[in-house]
């Protein structure tokens, strides 16, 4: 268990600039989970964490130590920072049994490590069998237990689940996620997909521009985005004009409580968040001064309903549980709930 | 299906440097050349190609080159298909046979034929045996494209309303045109280098002007002029190929797992398709195996006697080809690393121009030794190391092509995972690199050694004195002694010694195929 | 951008065992280094230089292994003076001389004709043969400048096949080959060494426009062969009426197939026609030798009685020099067979026959 620190690093490859003054850090224990898109320079956080490549500019810190500044450069080798990337890249000519065994010293592996991992990733008699002849998620969890075999300080997943089908991700995900809570591994993985950060990690960093723009936990990330990008990063947004006061937003959908510690004395006007399970909707009952649109399209989830209801000259989406209140095309009333997180809007 | 590579990350020094410096040691003999041909001004140098004789030889040379390039590309192809994709009965004995003549040199081959029937000479001789000895260059890689090809796709097109027999030509054979132009890029390329062959078949050809050249005149300038129009052929040959082939290195990215082909079935045709391929087995393989048994127990001596034993020349031939063959494979490995781990314009330019030495026959690259060795390089003159340089100049195309496929599997993430795991980077390169390598490293020595074990033409010119190999002494016998008894034995013994390579290399190309179907697809891009 | 350079990671050594994979891969790299050139020098041993013992010398023999094998096994033999050779055709050999100049390895030259010599002659490349030498051959088989000597003979002439062309057809005259009824049933080897000496007699005799003419119409009317041996051999199994060769190759046929299996037969041109050319096979020292005494003396012992006589038991089929040395007993005696003079100096060096040859598309 240790901790990861980086501070004010930057990386370009040529002239195109990948990482511009990225600050970081990752506390004991934790499960962190870097979201970004793709190409925004993710990957390369990881593989300077793990010593395959060395920024222009800053300092990384293991555990206190400094493992990669402009006086010092620990190589990978002596990090103990295992590394699982999104094509597992298992060694071809090896066992699976000799893959896990690989970071281990001779008595380690006399004292049955390697089977030890591969039992706890739920493949113990696979240890006889190539690569290539296993199944893309068996070849992750290998892929895993090996990263975990020699005990690193970190963990670092570079998009692990990606090149899964979808049913198979979920179930691996959060097998994985469980094996690494147990072994109170520091896991920093970094992912695309939204919903697998949010779902899985303690804390997530939302990556855009290079840098960090918003690193929190989870709940804190959905409700309290720090500006557009990252709310509408993070999960659907419907985003209102409206007006601040006193700690109370007015919008055309009613005046909704600002989140507490968001812009506490700013009064004027602001672009407002409101989530779709924050809207409600119901028929209209005989005609109300209440805002009021019209359902555009439905989706059906079984368990929950999204709609796209047209209000004004905005489109918004709602998320209705089970059935859905209103077919296509009907008028329905709108109404929100909740606190609503806010920004300052030009004028 | 498919993604185009291109790497952003600029190669270390090391590297790059080494791989220019290959590269540059590589063409230098195409410079001498020059230099040599243009030795007696431009005006004489022109004067000696502008010549009825020299018009001559150029269309003799290229209606060959197209007519058997044609002719191999249609059989190498058709034996493919029906070995890799019809349910032929005996298959796999068939292919490992139609793999055989590889082993059997061209002038051997030439001279097992007009010793049994000598009206098979001039144009049409040559045609027949020069096709029956370079369709496996066209029959290899095909083989291993239909082996590699997903079935996936055919049977989209199948879907679509293709028949499957149009599915097959419009899907497969398109995908796998790059690789049918690679294999009659190198059909057409060997076939420009030859000598021995059509020096028996008494075909006029560039090769056998230029040794002609050599016998007769007295200046070496008329001899290196013709050579430069014989590296202007083949540049051209070269040139061609690029223009229609695909560029980049092909990476499957998909599943894993792929599906087995189905062999389609042949019915009634059973017996003509099993007929058609006995039909080039029988002459391609059989007839040069039974003529070399045939003149070994007819015997016959000689009454020249060998320069060296028998024993003596196998070893020499032994020693100067496996020497080439490490120098080659050595040289190869940057050059290939760079290719791979840094794909770029720049190092696929690099690559590419490694195989315009292939474009400059053997025979050139000789004489640009000699030249060099005379007036630069004193203490190389006559020497074994000259030879064995000529060999891994020669050769090297074939190396590197060997060896791409293994190193590309070699991946820089295996590495990088490997030291993570607490492996320092000489041990991570001893425990992951070199065995993933070293099949393809294997599979480059034996190449070359194969290539060079049979060479003759720049034997020829580059043997030291008193030495003799396999391939000399059997040219002297066949050639000035007209011996057939006495030639027999030397050309068994090369045979021979090229059995073993051969069919290692068969074993690599068949193994990376199959054990991983995505590495089919990298071979497929190295051998383009 | 990088703010100052990044350092390369403190000397900290790495775990012990990668040190020591270094050491053991750099030990390995140096012992197949060695190895190999260890390998590689070994059999240099033949090549090369002669080295500085005074016992050994480097041949460089354009004639054929079958003679010249007998002649160093027996010289070797009698003297213990090692003789490395270096077989090849006369004319390349020449070449290289020319090109090699004072750097040559060589220090004796054997050729099968005349002009190469005087060519390397005219280039001062050839040391003067010692007085003693050259009387013990007649005056007309030797170099005018006393640099080279005659050890061998042969007569070209015409092999045919007596079931296409009958013994009367034959033309008497090597000129009237060019005639078009000889079309397609004439075989010559033009890149055989043997055939420029030939054209060198035509020019001499005819004149350059002459031969030229010949040569044209030889072009049209000849197959073409790569070497003597084929073109006797082609002859003998009836796929071409008559060819142009030198004698010898017709006796070195039937002494490998048998007499049965010859049904061609020779036919030498009459009243000295150019046709019958004599030609000599010399040898000389070269002046850049440094082993000019060992050298001396092999040339020494081929126009020795021994080496004459050895020339006569041998496969070869070639006249002997030596006067008093009696011919293969096999061969027609040479008065018999009434050879064209021409002396060396008419029949000069191949330069024009080799442009007669360019000029005329045969090479």
């Amino acid at each position: 268990m240790s901790t990861v620190r980086l501070s004010g690093i930057s990386k370009s490859y040529g002239r195109l600039p990948v990482l511009a003054g990225l600050d970081c850090e990752v506390p004991e224990g934790a499960v962190v989970a870097v979201l970004g898109k793709s190409g925004s320079g993710k990957t390369t956080l990881l593989r300077l964490v793990a010593g395959f490549e060395r920024p222009d500019e800053g300092t990384i810190e293991i555990d206190e130590d400094v493992v990669d500044s402009a006086q010092r450069f620990v190589p990978p080798e002596r990090r103990r920072v295992g590394y699982v990337a999104q094509e597992g890249n298992l060694f071809p000519h090896l066992t699976v049994e000799k893959n896990v065994a690989f970071g281990l010293s001779r008595a380690e592996r006399a004292g049955g490590r390697a089977e030890e991992l591969l039992a706890l990733v739920g493949l113990a008699d696979m240890g006889r069998r190539y690569p290539h002849q296993l199944s893309g998620g068996q070849q992750q969890r290998v892929a895993l237990a090996r990263a975990l075999a020699p005990r690193p300080r970190v963990v670092l997943l570079d998009e692990p689940f990606s090149s899964l089908d979808a049913g198979l991700r979920a179930s691996l995900r959060s097998d994985v996620m469980q094996l690494l809570r147990e072994q109170h591994a520091t896991t920093v993985f970094v992912t695309h997909d939204q919903e697998e950060a949010l779902s899985v990690a303690d804390l997530v960093g939302v990556m855009e521009g290079g840098r960090i723009r918003q690193f929190a936990a989870p709940e804190d990330l959905y409700a309290r985005p720090l500006d557009r990008t990252v709310a509408e990063f993070v999960g659907e947004a419907n985003i209102l004009a409206g007006h601040v006061s006193s700690g109370w937003a007015d919008t055309a959908l009613g005046r909704l409580r600002v989140a507490d510690a968001l812009l506490p004395n700013y009064d004027g006007p602001a672009s407002v968040l409101v989530r779709p399970e924050q809207i409600t909707l119901r028929r209209p009952a005989g005609s109300s001064e209440e805002p009021a649109g019209t359902v555009l399209q439905r989706e059906f989830y079984g368990h929950d309903c999204l709609l796209v209801v047209g209000f004004g000259a905005t489109r918004l989406r709602v998320r209705c549980p089970g059935r859905p209140p209103a077919e296509v095309g009907e008028k329905v009333v709108l109404s929100a709930s909740g606190e609503v997180a806010c920004w300052p809007a030009p004028g | 299906m498919t993604k185009l590579l291109w790497g952003r990350r600029r190669p270390p020094l090391g590297l790059a440097a080494t791989s220019v410096l290959v590269v540059a040691l590589l063409v230098s003999p195409l410079a001498l050349i020059v230099a040599q041909a243009a030795q007696g001004g431009w005006a004489k140098l022109w004067a000696a190609l502008d010549r009825a004789f020299v018009a001559s030889l150029l269309w003799n040379t290229v209606r060959l080159a197209l007519a058997v390039t044609a002719l191999a590309a249609a059989l190498g192809t058709s034996m493919a298909w029906l070995t890799e994709r019809t349910a032929l009965p005996g298959r796999r004995a068939w292919a490992a046979l139609l793999v055989v003549p590889i082993v059997v040199p061209d002038f051997v081959l030439a001279w097992t034929w007009s010793s049994m029937f000598p009206s098979v000479h001039g144009y049409w001789g040559s045609v027949l045996v020069m096709t029956l000895h370079l369709y496996p260059l066209v029959y290899l890689p095909m083989a291993a494209a239909f082996r590699a090809s997903d079935p996936g796709q055919e049977e989209i097109a199948r879907a679509l309303g293709l028949t499957r027999w149009q599915a097959w030509l419009r899907v497969s054979v398109r995908q796998a045109r790059s690789t049918l132009l690679g294999g009659s890029l190198l059909v057409c390329l060997a076939l420009l280098g030859y000598y021995g062959a059509f020096e028996d078949l008494r075909y006029q050809t560039f090769t056998t002007a230029i040794f002609g050249e050599i016998q007769t005149q007295f200046s070496p300038q008329v001899a290196s002029s013709l050579s430069l129009v014989l590296v202007g052929l083949s540049v051209l040959v070269l040139a061609s190929e690029a223009a229609f082939s695909e560029r980049g290195v092909l990476r499957r990215s998909g599943p894993m797992a792929q599906r087995a082909q189905s062999p389609a079935a042949l019915g009634r045709a059973r017996l003509p398709a099993v007929c058609s391929v006995a039909a080039v087995v029988a002459p391609a393989v059989g007839f040069p195996v039974f003529v070399v048994v045939y003149w070994l127990f007819a015997g016959g001596s000689s009454a020249l006697p060998a320069a060296v034993s028998l024993g003596a020349a196998a070893g020499y031939t032994a020693l100067y080809s496996a020497l080439g063959a490490a120098v080659a494979t050595v040289l190869a490995l940057p050059v290939s690393l760079l290719a791979t781990r840094h794909p770029s314009r720049w190092s696929l330019t690099l690559q590419r121009s490694t195989f315009a030495v292939q474009a400059v026959p053997g025979i050139v690259i000789a004489l640009a030794l000699v030249y060099a060795a005379s007036h630069f390089i004193a203490f190389a003159y006559q020497s074994p190391e000259l030879l064995v340089a000529a060999y891994a100049v020669m050769f090297f195309p074939l190396g590197l092509v060997a060896m791409t496929a293994s190193v590309a599997r070699a991946s820089p993430r295996l590495e990088e995972v490997g030291r993570s795991l607490g492996k320092g980077p000489v041990t991570v390169r001893l425990q992951v690199t070199l065995p993933l390598v070293a099949p393809g490293l294997a599979a480059a020595f034996c190449f070359v050694f194969l290539s060079a074990a049979t060479e003759l033409t720049a034997t020829l010119l580059l043997v030291p004195t008193g030495v003799q190999t396999l391939a000399t002494q059997f040219w002297a016998y066949a050639e000035e002694g007209a011996s057939f008894g006495a030639a027999a034995p030397y050309a068994a013994t090369m045979m021979l010694m090229s059995v073993v390579p051969a069919y290692l290399l068969g074993r690599f190309f068949d193994r990376s195929l199959a054990a991983e179907k995505a590495g089919g697809a990298q071979v497929l891009g190295a051998l383009t | 951008m990088a703010k100052g350079k990044r350092t390369r990671p403190a000397q900290t050594p790495t775990r012990a065992r990668d040190y020591w994979y270094r050491r053991l891969l750099a030990t390995a790299l140096a012992g197949v280094l060695a190895t190999a050139l260890a390998a590689v020098g070994c059999p240099t041993a033949p090549a090369g230089a002669s080295g500085t013992r005074a016992d050994a010398i480097t041949l460089y023999n354009g004639q054929h292994p079958q003679l010249t094998q007998a002649e160093v096994t027996a010289f070797e033999k009698q003297t213990g003076i090692t003789v490395r050779v270096r077989t090849d055709d006369g004319v390349v050999l020449a070449e290289q001389i020319l090109e090699e100049g004072a750097r040559s390895p060589a220090d004796v030259y054997l050729t099968e004709n005349s002009p190469e010599l005087m060519l390397l002659s005219q280039h001062h490349m050839l040391a003067e043969l010692p007085k003693e030498l050259l009387e013990q051959v007649p005056a007309r088989y030797v170099s005018p400048t006393g640099n080279w000597a005659g050890v061998a003979l042969r007569v070209s002439c015409l092999v045919y096949d007596p079931e296409r062309v009958k013994a009367s057809q034959l033309p008497a005259h090597l000129i009237q080959l060019a005639e078009p009824r000889w079309k397609g049933k004439v075989a010559i080897a033009p890149t055989d060494s043997d055939f420029l000496p030939l054209v060198g007699g035509v020019v001499a005799t005819y004149g350059k426009q002459a031969a030229l003419r010949w040569l044209q119409g030889l072009k049209a009317n000849a197959v073409l062969y790569a070497d003597d041996e084929s073109v006797v051999a082609a002859v003998n199994r009836g796929q071409v009426a008559l060819g142009v060769i030198n004698q010898y190759y017709w006796y070195r046929l039937r002494a490998e197939v048998g007499p049965r299996n010859m049904r061609s037969k020779l036919y030498f041109f009459p009243r000295r026609d150019i046709g019958g050319l004599e030609n000599i096979s010399g040898a000389a020292v070269l002046a850049s030798s440094r082993h000019k005494q060992a050298a001396e003396r092999f040339v020494e012992f081929l126009v020795s009685s021994k080496g004459q006589r050895i020339l006569a038991a041998s496969d070869d089929y070639e006249y002997p020099v030596r006067p008093g040395v009696a011919p293969n007993p096999a061969l027609p005696p040479l008065r018999a067979v009434r050879p064209a003079v021409l002396s060396v100096v008419k029949l000069g060096d191949d330069l024009p026959a080799a442009a007669l040859l360019q000029q005329a598309g045969l090479t």
